[in-house]
């Protein structure tokens, strides 16, 4: 099965974070920045959901989407709010707290509800982490920084927040959801997970068009433009792939 | 800051009962995920986050709107709103669910999982088709979703209270929406929790998986609302 050659899950660790951090350090000189950055964790979190979610976690895959969002959530408010003046070291702390909760949700499902997923741990890290990142991302492209009252007045005031919620759960947790099978590929998955994290770039685009003005426009023809680039590109990874499948006939009595 | 402040512990505490109260509602909500839309198995048809999550944020927004309305209210006011929301929606979901398969599917509701159904000690396991977890929702099932929603409300509304609270004296205008949102977050991490220990699928209290996952889960839960507390208290030394 693996005779393709697959991007190592810290590779994509690695461009998760630097890209996250990056595009939310640009947002307050460029709000599409945040977006940016924000899908570069889109498709770490894909990755790392594809990750834990092939070993079956018996609830469907929508639930890992949701918990990462919801520790996410909680890291973020903390992780900007905490740092009062310093600003610049919000997202850090964000990430930080977020991958602790993360780590401690993970030992908890491993080792006392005992899901018997060996990378439950880490995986649950990586998610809550590349949560958090989403939820700062998106939230400072419509804001137009990542201040903590700033968001709260842009964002969670006008129930922009809840968008953000819920599209960034769905575009991390729907790459694996749909392309999951026996014929699931790594390259496909993440190009999916470039177009669901670009689509939500486009609604932020919309939610920043109302509170930023004109700015947000770039926001949402960037989006729109990237949804396009990655959706084509997924499009032609299905039709690659397609073309592989052949019949194997029933299945054989005797295992060989 | 004075983190051993009384209040603030108690505060913290609350916070940690309400989450654990989130996790304790989802053991008894009959959720019968994939198989149950299919009248393969009892219960609910959809999987047990959205079951949990659905209710515990419709308890959400009754309480809120209780506490808006009436910023004097007592904690025991919200989280009875809260209840109320949350049981209402869970048993009209199960009614318009039960008549689907009554009418729609044509299933007759039985559990698999106990002979008797112990409220109204109908016989089940000749109702149950072979091959099927049972189907539909019985009268056990439906009671104990009412009040595993009612658990849910109450826990959402209590940790509503408690972080408007402490937050309103510091941010007045936005309290409501920082408040709502973390809830929204600490519910659904206390909701997935358990739904990994369920594993899918449980009819309810009667369920003999109840006893065997639920001590586990709310361990799991209390322990992880309370570091939600902390942080939620600790939120609030960098309002201004």
């Amino acid at each position: 099965m693996s005779d393709i050659k697959e991007i190592s899950p810290n590779t994509l660790a690695l461009f998760g974070i630097i890209g996250g951090l990056i595009g939310i350090y640009l947002s307050p000189y460029a709000p599409a920045a945040g977006s940016i950055g924000a899908i570069c964790a889109v498709i770490w979190g894909a990755e790392a959901v594809r990750r834990v979610a092939k070993y079956g976690l018996g609830t469907g895959v929508p639930s890992i989407g949701q918990i990462a969002l919801g520790m996410g959530i909680i890291a973020a408010m903390f992780g900007l709010a905490i740092v009062k003046d310093k600003i610049l070291a919000g997202p850090i702390v964000s990430l930080i707290t977020a991958s602790v909760i993360g780590l401690i949700i993970g030992w908890f499902a491993q080792n006392v509800i005992k899901m018997k997923i060996p990378v439950m741990i880490r995986c649950m890290t990586e998610i809550a982490a590349s949560g958090a990142l989403i939820i700062i991302g998106y939230s400072a492209s419509v804001a137009g920084n990542y201040e903590f009252n700033n968001i709260v007045n842009l964002v969670f005031d006008n129930g922009v927040i809840l968008a953000v919620f819920w599209v960034g759960a769905v575009a991390m947790l729907h790459p694996f959801n749909a392309c999951l099978g026996p014929d699931e590929k790594q390259q496909r998955l993440l190009y999916l997970a470039g177009s669901t994290g670009a689509i939500t770039m486009a609604l932020m685009g919309i939610a920043a068009l109302m509170t930023l003005g004109l700015g947000g426009a770039i926001t949402l023809v960037l989006g729109i433009i990237l949804w396009l680039v990655f959706y084509k590109k997924f499009w032609d990874e299905v039709y690659k792939d397609a073309a592989s499948v052949v019949g194997t006939g029933l299945i054989p009595k005797t295992e060989a | 800051m004075a983190v051993i402040d009384p209040t603030m512990l108690m505060n913290i505490f609350l916070i940690g009962i309400s989450g654990t109260l989130i996790c304790l509602a989802v053991h008894f909500i009959p959720v019968g995920g994939a198989p149950a839309a299919m009248a393969q198995a009892t219960g609910i048809g959809t999987g047990t986050v959205e079951l949990a999550a659905g209710s515990g944020l419709v308890g959400l927004i009754t309480s809120s709107y209780m506490y808006a309305y009436e910023p004097a209210a007592s904690m025991t006011l919200v989280m009875a709103a809260g209840a109320m929301g949350a049981a209402i929606m869970l048993a009209s979901t199960m009614l318009a669910g039960g008549y689907i398969y009554a009418y729609g599917v044509a299933v007759p509701f039985a559990s698999a999982q106990v002979k008797k159904d112990p409220i109204t000690r109908e016989r089940q396991d000749i109702y149950v088709s072979k091959g099927t977890q049972g189907q539909g929702i019985p009268t056990i099932c439906f009671v104990s979703g009412v009040v595993g929603s009612g658990l849910g409300g109450a826990g959402g509304g209590l940790i509503y209270f408690v972080l408007m609270g402490i937050y309103s004296p510091l941010i007045a205008a936005s309290a409501a929406a920082v408040a709502g949102v973390f809830t929204m977050g600490v519910f659904y991490v206390n909701s997935v929790i358990p739904s990994y220990g369920v594993g899918g699928t449980i009819e309810g209290v009667h369920d003999p998986k109840f006893r065997r996952v639920v001590p586990k889960d709310v361990l799991t839960s209390f322990v992880v609302s309370i570091i939600c507390g902390v942080i939620a208290i600790m939120i609030t030394g960098g309002m201004s």
